[in-house]
């Protein structure tokens, strides 16, 4: 006696589809419920008074504005790098097991804890980047970077770069690992150089590869908590506010969940929009 | 010099400063570890240290707290590991072998909620474990970081499964094994390295995650590495050789973790996650 095929097929993804409902769809319905005053209130009405006041926040303006540059800037950043260092370990290098360890090993480090590295290594007095910039000679005197409101931001940025890009260049390295090596043999035969190689092999190549890269970082990127609450809490003021981190505070700190609810929303409609075409691509492939 | 030695030149500098670049945070944090609490507030700082202790690290660890932390960060960073790749393997087999009705839209959704910010899920989720007495619990922490790992560990693990013939499962099939033993004694040995790399990624997410355990634990003898470590910086006099000392350790553990099995990590995760 048998069960049904198609019957077997629910019964493997029965936990998983348990596991989506109870503790992913139930609390993201409840979130966006809860920011339009429904659920978990003393008096639920609907009401859209958390998205209006949304409007005429000043530090949630900051915080899409700082979410936006961050997650440009370092997404940028990883790509640029990380291709460059793709590269450099495809070619025919010594102590190729060497430099690739190195290569992965600032993302093993957990976002948070990178951040309290970089901010010892920022630290005004103690910190070494003072020191060495002190020691060359580029400043006369100590540069307070945390707690400079212009300079804390690029600061955060600067050690998101360091910590992200092995990432994308991983997904990289394996695109261009994939590329057939007899594409290259004929164009070096046709008499292209390496530089018109690259751009008529190499990039048309890996185009799927780094749109992959752009979008899985993104979403990495726009979720990134840890690192700008250990490096500078958002601070100074809300200099280097972010949308996660605004979202934490509201919910824990102020003990404002509507508003929270509605910061949220904002922020997991930006990721969902930006990621449509992975999605798109991702199922085209799978159907 | 001709143009092929000038080139090869430029290649190992570019790979000198890459190296540099990486590897600056963690001489620092080493050094850092290992200075005299007077050395390390030096200013300015000493780059190589004149006088080497290890008086952070004894501290730290005879510092009850901190063998706790670590304790918890084990305990829950495997039980996250452990429950998302054998719900995510399920899954993965299912997903990858059987045809039913509405499997394009629960594969959808499944892909979808990758993109839900945890930030977004964490305030309800603190009233649901609230309400079923889950909270403050490594329990409750386990079950909520299951939603970042989970999704992640399906998608990656399915990709594995349809690298493996379908011919195998048929040729057991024929042979009378149920699908539950084609899964456990067919399928699972022929994905090793690639079940083995989701265990290892969903460790090391579960490990370094900070939001979850932040928000939902706090009874101090439940807290994990990351919690504790940032709690030790909130207090008014910052200790760096001790927070060194202590990042150190939190390092330590995923990156031996990727060192020993780098090979399988980056086959098995540049295969499952991205396929071409």
């Amino acid at each position: 006696m048998s069960i049904k095929e198609h019957t077997q097929g629910y019964l493997f993804i029965l936990p998983a589809l348990l596991f989506l409902v109870v503790i992913l769809g139930f609390p993201a319905v409840a979130a966006v419920l809860q920011s339009f005053n429904l659920m978990w209130v003393p008096d639920p009405s609907f009401s859209t008074k958390s998205y209006v006041r949304l409007l005429g926040d000043v530090e949630f303006r900051t915080s899409v504005l700082n979410t936006v540059i961050f997650v440009t800037s370092t997404v940028g950043m990883h790509l640029l790098i990380g291709l460059g260092v793709a590269l450099l370990l495809n070619m025919e290098i010594k102590n190729k097991h060497f430099f690739r360890v190195v290569a992965i090993l600032p993302w093993t480090v957990p976002d948070v804890i990178g951040g309290l590295i970089w901010r010892f290594m920022f630290d005004t007095l103690p910190g070494i980047v003072n020191a060495v910039l002190l020691k060359v000679g580029l400043v006369a005197d100590p540069i307070d970077w945390l707690g400079n409101p212009a300079l804390a931001f690029p600061c955060v940025i600067f050690a998101e770069v360091w910590r992200g890009y092995p990432y994308v260049m991983l997904i990289l390295l394996a695109g261009l690992q994939a590329i057939p090596k007899e594409l290259y043999e004929a164009a070096e035969i046709d008499g292209s150089s390496k530089f018109t190689s690259f751009f008529f092999i190499t990039l048309p190549n890996l185009k799927f590869m780094i749109i992959i890269a752009t979008i899985l970082d993104i979403i990495w990127e726009c979720r990134l908590f840890g690192m700008v609450y250990s490096m500078t809490g958002g601070g100074p003021g809300y200099s280097s506010q972010v949308l996660s981190l605004l979202t934490y505070k509201h919910y824990f700190i102020f003990f404002n969940s509507p508003y929270a609810g509605a910061i949220a929303v904002v922020l997991a409609l930006i990721m969902l929009f930006i990621s449509i075409p992975y999605l798109r691509m991702t199922m085209r492939q799978e159907l | 010099m001709n143009k092929k030695a000038l080139f090869w030149l430029l290649i190992y500098l570019a790979l000198a400063f890459m190296v540099l670049f990486n590897l600056v945070p963690f001489f620092w944090m080493a050094t850092s570890s290992l200075k005299t609490d007077y050395e390390v507030i030096d200013y300015p700082a000493t780059i190589i240290p004149r006088e080497i202790t290890f008086g952070a690290y004894t501290r730290m660890w005879t510092q009850e707290n901190f063998i706790q932390y670590f304790k918890n960060s084990v305990i829950v960073s495997i039980s996250t590991a452990a429950i998302s790749s054998l719900v995510g393997a399920l899954a993965a087999y299912g997903f990858s072998r059987f045809a039913f009705r509405g499997k394009s839209l629960i594969m959808t959704l499944f892909l979808a909620s990758q993109m839900i910010p945890g930030v977004l899920l964490v305030g309800p989720y603190f009233k649901m474990l609230a309400y079923v007495e889950l909270y403050d619990t490594l329990l409750g922490l386990i079950l909520s970081q299951t939603t970042i790992t989970l999704p992640f560990s399906i998608w990656m693990l399915k990709g594995y499964i349809d690298t493996v013939p379908i011919e195998i499962d048929q040729a057991a099939m024929v042979d009378g094994a149920s699908r539950t033993r084609i899964f456990s004694t067919v399928v699972l040995p022929n994905i090793m390295p690639g079940l083995v790399a989701t265990i290892i990624f969903a460790f090391l997410l579960s490990w370094g995650d900070l939001l979850w355990a932040l928000c939902l634990i706090s009874d101090t003898s439940k807290q994990t590495m990351t919690l504790g470590i940032t709690q030790l910086v909130g207090q008014f006099r910052v200790q760096w050789s001790e927070i060194m000392a202590a990042t150190v350790i939190a390092t330590i553990v995923p990156a031996t973790l990727y060192l020993m099995l780098q090979n399988f990590l980056v086959k098995g995760f540049t295969e499952g996650a991205v396929k071409q």
